[in-house]
């Protein structure tokens, strides 16, 4: 643990980490994940979009929140896993990023929940999660959470370094 | 954001506005004129620029601002006439002044322009004497004006009550010392940095509003010996009897504008108190003093007093007690663009949900929405009227454009050695805030053009019997819910043999085509046709008129041009009013809609009865007014699916003019839409400039149809179209 911690000054001084992070954790398919309460604007059930021309796989096409418009991310083509059919029963998960704000669909939101900050641990190096999707993993009563970072999750897809194309599932 | 930004960003603003007053003012002093009234406000706005960046130490700044300030005293104080003044000098310390403050909003180093505070430094000496050190100049200046009003306070107070001095009018006082107000004791202290402050005891005073001063003392017991004396540092405590209408809070008050809560204390007084007359005293040796070791720095300041207060600016208008001080005019109130941007994100708010509503009212049986209807329609006019209300506050006149082509036009003048006059008209016309912001580059763009082609050097005008000054105006008007900017010169015109002649050799046009004058004339928008053949480091940047005009339309606008041979050439820009809301039709591909600017739309026609050609990998081209003309299907452009069922043809013109077709399923209406950025939150969108919000709360992606024209000329559009072939 303590090696982990020290690890995790990459992040953030350590003076400044809280011990304790809130997290919002919702599922795409069987996976879940998390990210920290305090970027999530809020949570709303699946609209419409209306899809942009020419854009990376995982931009579902925009929509309109009270006069703002933001685009939203389909989390599952994200992480490789195909495209969402979505259903009024699927989630937009609303996120304030530093200048941007941005939706995020998924399966369904699970819980908010406090876990130590010591608790988190570094992704291991996994071979398809090339654009560091995921900023750290956290065990939650046996069940594995990882915590998104979601500028990336943004990015995925985008473009793809080795060959120009989309990352695909 | 932290009040002192804040106030920084204010002073910003307002520099901009005093650099415009001074260059206006600059101007017309360059063109001949003498009105003293025009120094004086040239004075006031570097003054004003000065103390400002005293107060926020932007040093380089205040060095500069303090040397053009002093030269232009001297004119001020008629020590230099009118027309013996430099103002071509001054016009370019204006210049200068304006760099030093971009650098200084940026936080970035800026060149002193030591040169230039050289050159101004010799304004108005014969022999470049021992010249005036800038740092110490206005300690003596003030150190003298203090003086002065010392003198006249003695007067005043003093047993014989000799009459003020006539030039004197700001301290024209009631005599009647028995008004009744109280007698109110201030203890100036203040610290030795005041005069770096920019602040002047004197101003300070007058700002308290006196009725009657009944003494002013001066306590010099503080002045170091006079090797340690530092002449940028006041020594000086004061102490002033005063009767005032303003209660003991209020002067406290005002006080605190200026100075730190420890350097001053204000008391009532006790009737009777004199004051110390023998303080006073060691004022004049010392005084003179200073004096003798540099005299010369004496003279160009003694008018300092008159100057307005910059670092207080609360001083300005010590309305308060003052008869006649209630009438101001032009009552405004300085707000946040921000805010006024937030104002207008509602009404456009307010416009979709009006539409949202009206769209709703179709669906309902008719005895329901009848009695609603008219209710609604209410609502819509007084929606509309609210919109144009913010966008007029939003609305800003083009001078703030305009006011940065004098000098683009004199450093271009020095550069192609031609003598140019700029005449502004219409500088007052206003726009929305969205134009303007787009409206420089295209103009600096237009006067480059006509300064470097247009005008023809002294000798050839002269040759051919024109002034050797040539003309440039620049106009802006209103006309038919546009903006209408233009650019005329009295140069040589478009030498539309060569443009022809280069049109012909480059495939512009075709060899044997005949164009009339004016298709010659309008073939200088073509791309890669700009007359930059001879290559400039004026206007030969690779970039020609086509780019303006490719600019213009991007911004719903038109540009165009009437020239004659050897008379001049004027380029007529249209614009919108507003960028924020466009006039668009909404036309529907499979299940999703589309706004296609009314500013692109020439005319729409039906599919099935206009004859269409197949050429290969599925493209598409149509008869229309006797030209071959390519068709693009909205569905494939936008949304890389040949599903769609296409009855419509849109013509539409790109930004060169040419038609183009596009197909789309279904025409659904006209309406104005409120203009949305997709790049707050997400970023460039191909084919689309913009979104809006359509009336039941779905997103429509704004065409551009020349950014569209791009994706079907991009290779990865072609394997759609051979499918779709």
């Amino acid at each position: 643990m303590t090696l982990q911690l020290s690890e995790q000054n990459r992040q953030a001084p350590a003076a400044t980490e809280p011990a304790l992070r809130r997290i919002v954790t919702f599922k795409v398919g069987e996976r879940t994940f998390g990210i920290d309460v305090g970027m999530v604007r809020e949570i709303k059930g699946w609209q419409a979009t209306t899809p942009l021309p020419h854009a990376a796989p995982h931009v579902r096409g925009v929509l309109n929140l009270r006069g703002v418009i933001l685009a939203v991310y389909d989390l599952r083509t994200s992480i490789g896993m195909g495209v969402t059919e979505a259903t009024a029963n699927h989630v937009i998960v609303v996120v304030n990023m530093a200048e941007k704000t941005a939706g995020l669909l998924v399966d369904s939101v699970s819980d908010i929940v406090d876990v130590q900050t010591s608790a988190v641990r570094d992704a291991p190096d996994v071979e398809r999660d090339e654009y560091g999707l995921i900023e750290g993993l956290v065990l939650l009563d046996d069940e594995i959470v990882a915590l998104l970072d979601i500028s990336a999750v943004i990015r995925a897809g985008e473009v793809s370094p080795a060959n120009g194309q989309p990352l695909r599932s | 954001m932290d009040p002192l930004a804040e106030l920084k960003q204010t002073f910003f603003q307002e520099c901009d506005e005093l650099l415009g007053a001074l260059e206006q003012r600059l101007q017309v002093l360059e063109e001949g004129g003498t009105d003293p009234e025009d120094v004086n406000a040239a004075f006031r706005a570097i003054h004003s620029i000065k103390g400002g960046a005293g107060a926020f130490g932007c040093t380089e700044l205040v060095h500069f601002a303090h040397a053009f300030e002093a030269a232009l005293d001297l004119v001020r104080s008629e020590k230099v006439s009118c027309a013996d003044a430099p103002w071509v000098l001054f016009l370019r310390c204006s210049d200068a002044v304006a760099d030093l403050v971009g650098a200084a909003r940026r936080s970035e180093p800026a060149d002193p322009r030591k040169d230039l505070i050289e050159a101004l430094e010799q304004v108005g000496k014969e022999p470049p004497a021992s010249a005036a050190e800038p740092e110490e100049a206005p300690s003596l200046g003030m150190i003298a004006a203090l003086d002065q009003l010392l003198a006249q306070v003695e007067d005043k107070a003093g047993p014989a009550a000799a009459p003020a001095p006539a030039d004197d009018a700001a301290w024209d006082l009631p005599e009647d010392p028995d008004n009744g107000a109280p007698l109110l004791r201030i203890d100036l202290l203040p610290g030795t940095g005041l005069f770096r402050r920019v602040i002047e005891p004197r101003a300070l005073i007058e700002g308290l509003a006196p009725d009657r001063v009944v003494s002013l003392a001066c306590d010099l017991s503080h002045l170091p010996a006079l090797e340690a004396l530092d002449v940028g540092e006041c020594h000086m405590r004061f102490e002033i009897v005063l009767q005032s209408r303003l209660s003991p809070e209020q002067v406290s008050a005002k006080l605190e504008m200026s100075l730190a809560p420890d350097e001053f204390s204000v008391t009532l007084a006790e009737p009777g108190e004199a004051p110390a007359a023998e303080v006073v005293q060691p004022a004049a040796p010392v005084l003179t003093v200073i004096g003798e070791r540099a005299p010369e720095a004496l003279v160009p300041q003694t008018n300092a007093r008159e100057a307005p207060t910059p670092a207080a600016p609360a001083l300005h208008h010590p309305a308060a007690g003052r008869p006649g001080a209630g009438a101001r005019p032009n009552v405004s109130v300085r707000v946040d663009l921000d805010r006024i941007d937030r104002l207008m994100n509602l009404v456009g708010e307010i416009v979709i949900t009006q539409s949202m509503l009206m769209e709703r009212m179709r669906g309902l049986p008719f005895e329901i929405s009848a009695h609603t209807t008219e209710g609604l329609l209410t609502l819509s006019r007084q929606t509309r009227e609210l919109q144009e209300h913010v966008m007029a506050v939003r609305a800003q006149p083009v001078k703030t454009v305009f006011q940065r082509m004098p000098r683009l036009v004199r450093e271009l003048a020095q550069t192609l050695g031609k003598e140019v006059r700029l005449i502004l008209n219409g500088e007052n016309t206003e726009v929305d805030k969205t134009i303007i912001e787009e409206l420089a580059d295209p103009l600096t763009h237009m006067i480059r053009n006509s300064m470097d082609h247009g005008l023809e050097t002294p000798d050839e005008r002269r040759a051919a019997g024109k002034p050797a000054e040539g003309t440039i105006q620049l106009g802006a008007e209103h006309r038919a819910g546009r903006i209408v900017i233009s650019v005329s010169d009295d140069g040589r015109g478009i030498n539309r043999e060569k443009l022809l002649d280069k049109a012909r050799r480059t495939g512009v046009i075709d060899p044997d085509a005949k164009p009339s004058p004016q298709e010659i004339d309008e073939l200088i928008f073509a791309a890669g046709l700009s007359t930059a053949a001879a290559v400039t480091d004026v206007s030969g940047r690779g970039v020609g008129m086509d780019v303006v005009r490719r600019n213009v339309e991007t911004l719903g606008g038109r540009i165009t041009v009437d020239s004659e041979p050897g008379r001049g050439c004027r380029f007529t820009l249209a614009l919108p009013l507003t960028l924020a809301v466009v006039d668009g039709m909404v036309v529907r591909s499979a299940n999703e809609r589309f706004v296609v600017p009314i500013t692109s739309i020439v005319e729409t026609q039906h599919l099935a009865s206009t004859p269409l050609e197949h050429l290969t990998f599925g493209h598409e081209v149509l008869r229309w007014r006797g030209e071959i003309t390519p068709l693009y299907r909205l569905g494939r452009l936008m949304r890389g699916s040949s599903d769609s069922d296409e009855t419509i043809i849109i013509i539409a013109e790109t930004e060169r003019g040419q038609p183009v077709g596009i197909a789309v399923d279904e025409i659904i209406g006209q309406q104005q839409v409120v203009v949305k950025s997709l790049e707050t939150n997400y970023g460039a969108v191909a084919g689309a400039s913009a979104a809006t919000i359509l009336g039941d709360g779905m997103v429509a992606l704004i065409l551009d149809i020349d950014a569209m024209l791009r994706i079907a000329a991009q290779p990865r559009a072609l394997p759609e179209l051979k499918l779709a072939g």
